[in-house]
């Protein structure tokens, strides 16, 4: 079976506001069914991206297709795509029915069958149907979310839209919303386009994700990808936490690290042709001893620990080594108990590490 | 202690409001009173009382025509203001355009403009291009005045509401005229009414813009005013009172048609 088309394609787009081009050239397939997120900081682009992909902005150079017809000149209102706001926009003056009814009355359909595919489409975003004549304003803010879904599936589009509607909202009820989201999504079987700025969010219901940054993608590929094969420095960094030692490779094959006076094995792979950038080692991936020299390890540094965070299942530790500091996790069950200013050695192995050239 | 205190509070808080209220309604007591005065003095104590002035009053085809210019020219400066207004605060609050702080601030001028100086310079100007000044022209003259504020009342419901909401209009499929008439509109209800309530208001009351613009024709405060500086009679309190009582009725009846909408919902 050949793989259906792309359900929306981005062709080089890009959007310019004066001298400054806040989408430079971005290229993109979104497939039929997916769940892609764009992820990047305040502004690289994304809010900027997702109106050209609505049709509320138009773009300055590219082409958007969806199924393979342009859609740049299309405007919002005849595009057959939706977006949840960020700020939700829910229509303060009406019902929460009026509301998930409003693009159905718009276009003039009857009263029984819009109520119909109101009732399905509530129950679809988990509220109960006496929520119908309830009013907007007096919803609770997980419930306004749920009213603002139900209004854009009501809308039935193609693709629906996401502007970082969950950034306002408490950690554990995003964290429930996040998880029902996937679920309507694979529900439905619907296209969804979710941006936001926190890649943990992204990883728990992304099918794909693209990282953004100053107005180009940076890389884009699945949740288990980014995190594993991060292609450049930005990316890595951009996931959290990590170590990031500058080093030049030296003549004996080793990195060296000049502010540590210390050299590294290099990971196996390594980019042909690096001379000097960065050499990255996540937080999990250091091992903390307070052994001098432990059995079997390689890359062994001397530090002080002077920190420790509680993260729920996972212990952080923060330990000093000349001019520089070390993120070390380990799970909580596995910590021994230290204390601060204690003499700890830090080490990794070679293939846990990743180089980037400056 | 908290129950002496509060028993203070509410006590120094009862004589406060009474002493508002006092300060308020005394005045329109006086006038009450000496509309109902039989000589055509006001003297206190009063020896006698009549109610020939209203029976004056009523009869008066005189104050029959001012009250009849007056509510004309009131009706039509509110709605043309709230119509001029409306747009006028959208460009003012909603939309980002060139220019548009030196809208905000040019529209502020008539405001703070005297009244006085400015019917005078409207009386001239009219007077210089020829044009036969009646209510009509007062209509223009209080527009002036009248449209900044109104639109100021409208701009502050349209600073209000997220915009945002129109464009969730527009990318639900809604067109245009669909946005404007079920989010728009509804949304700047309040301000609306508002502003026309104000525009009505300030239309009756306004004495200086009248006085150079009207012509002929003859307001209920010019009537007032002319009475007052040649031929007073109680029929000056009269007519206050009679304004301040029909008021009173049509907020009356307003409130009313308004609770029983509400209940109906």
């Amino acid at each position: 079976m050949a793989a259906a088309p792309p359900i929306l394609q981005l062709r080089n787009i890009v959007k310019s506001f004066g001298s400054l081009n806040a989408v430079d050239g971005v290229s993109l397939d979104i497939e039929e069914g997916e769940l892609f997120t764009i992820v990047g900081p305040s502004g690289s682009g994304k809010t900027t991206l997702i109106r050209l992909l609505v049709g509320m902005d138009k773009p300055t150079a590219g082409d958007i297709l969806l199924r393979g017809k342009r859609i740049n000149d299309v405007p919002a209102n005849k595009r057959p795509t939706c977006m949840v706001f960020q700020s939700l926009a829910l229509f303060p003056h009406m019902s929460v029915g009026e509301n998930v009814e409003y693009s159905a009355k718009c276009k003039g359909i009857g009263k029984k069958e819009r109520r119909q595919r109101a009732a399905e489409c509530l129950k679809l975003s988990h509220l109960p149907q006496s929520y119908y004549d309830k009013a907007v304003t007096q919803c609770s803010g997980g419930e306004r979310q749920r009213v603002a879904l139900a209004r854009a599936l009501a809308f039935n589009p193609e693709i629906l839209f996401f502007d970082e509607p969950l950034s306002a909202i408490d950690y554990r009820l995003r964290k429930t919303l996040e998880k029902e989201l996937k679920d309507i999504q694979r529900e439905t079987g619907k296209t969804f386009v979710y941006i936001t700025h926190s890649l943990e969010e992204a990883m728990v219901m992304s099918d794909r994700i693209g990282v953004m940054r100053e107005g180009k993608l940076s890389q884009v590929g699945s949740p288990a990808t980014i995190y594993t094969q991060p292609e450049n420095r930005f990316v890595t960094e951009f996931m959290g936490e990590v170590n990031s030692l500058p080093v030049r490779l030296a003549d004996d094959g080793k990195l060296h690290c000049e502010t540590l006076d210390a050299s590294f094995e290099p990971p196996a792979g390594m980019p042909p042709g690096f001379s000097r950038g960065v050499l990255i080692v996540r937080p999990e991936n250091v091992a903390i001893s307070d052994d001098a020299a432990p059995a079997g390890s390689e890359n062994l540094i001397r530090g002080e620990l002077f920190n420790e965070y509680l993260l729920g299942s996972r212990i952080q530790y923060q330990v000093r080594s000349g001019a520089m500091v070390f993120l070390i996790e380990e799970l909580r069950a596995d910590a021994v108990a230290r204390l601060p200013g204690a003499e700890v050695t830090l080490s990794w192995q070679p293939g846990d590490s990743m180089v980037f050239p400056e | 202690m908290g129950t002496i205190d509060r028993l203070l509070t509410r006590r120094l808080l009862a004589a406060y409001i009474a002493v508002i209220l006092v300060i308020m309604y005394v005045p329109m007591v006086i006038v009450g009173l000496a509309s109902i005065s039989k000589s055509r003095f006001f003297l206190f104590p009063m020896r006698r009382t009549s109610s020939k002035w209203y029976e004056m009053t009523w009869d008066s085809l005189q104050v029959h025509e001012s009250f009849l210019t007056s509510l004309t020219i009131a009706v039509c400066v509110a709605l043309i203001s709230v119509i001029l207004a409306f747009f006028g605060a959208l460009a003012y609050a909603r939309y980002d355009w060139r220019g548009r702080k030196l809208f905000q601030q040019v529209l502020l001028i008539p405001i703070f403009f005297p009244q006085a100086v400015l019917g005078l310079a409207l009386q001239l100007w009219f007077n210089s291009i020829g044009i036969q000044m009646s209510w009509q022209s007062t209509v223009f003259a209080q527009l002036v005045w009248i449209v900044p504020i109104v639109t100021l009342v409208i701009a502050i419901q349209a600073y209000g509401y997220d915009s945002a909401v129109e464009e969730a209009a527009y990318d639900l499929g809604a067109s245009r005229w669909q946005i404007f008439r079920t989010i728009t509109l509804p949304l700047l209800g309040p301000g609306i009414f508002a502003g026309f309530l104000f525009a009505v208001l300030l239309s009756w009351g306004n004495f200086p813009l009248a006085y150079f613009t009207s012509g002929a024709d003859v307001t209920v405060p010019e009537w007032l005013y002319g009475k007052m500086i040649g031929g007073y009679t109680p029929m000056v309190p009269a007519v206050g009172l009679i304004t301040v009582v029909l008021g009173g009725i049509i907020l009356a009846v307003g409130l009313t048609i308004n609770g029983m909408l509400q209940r109906r919902d």
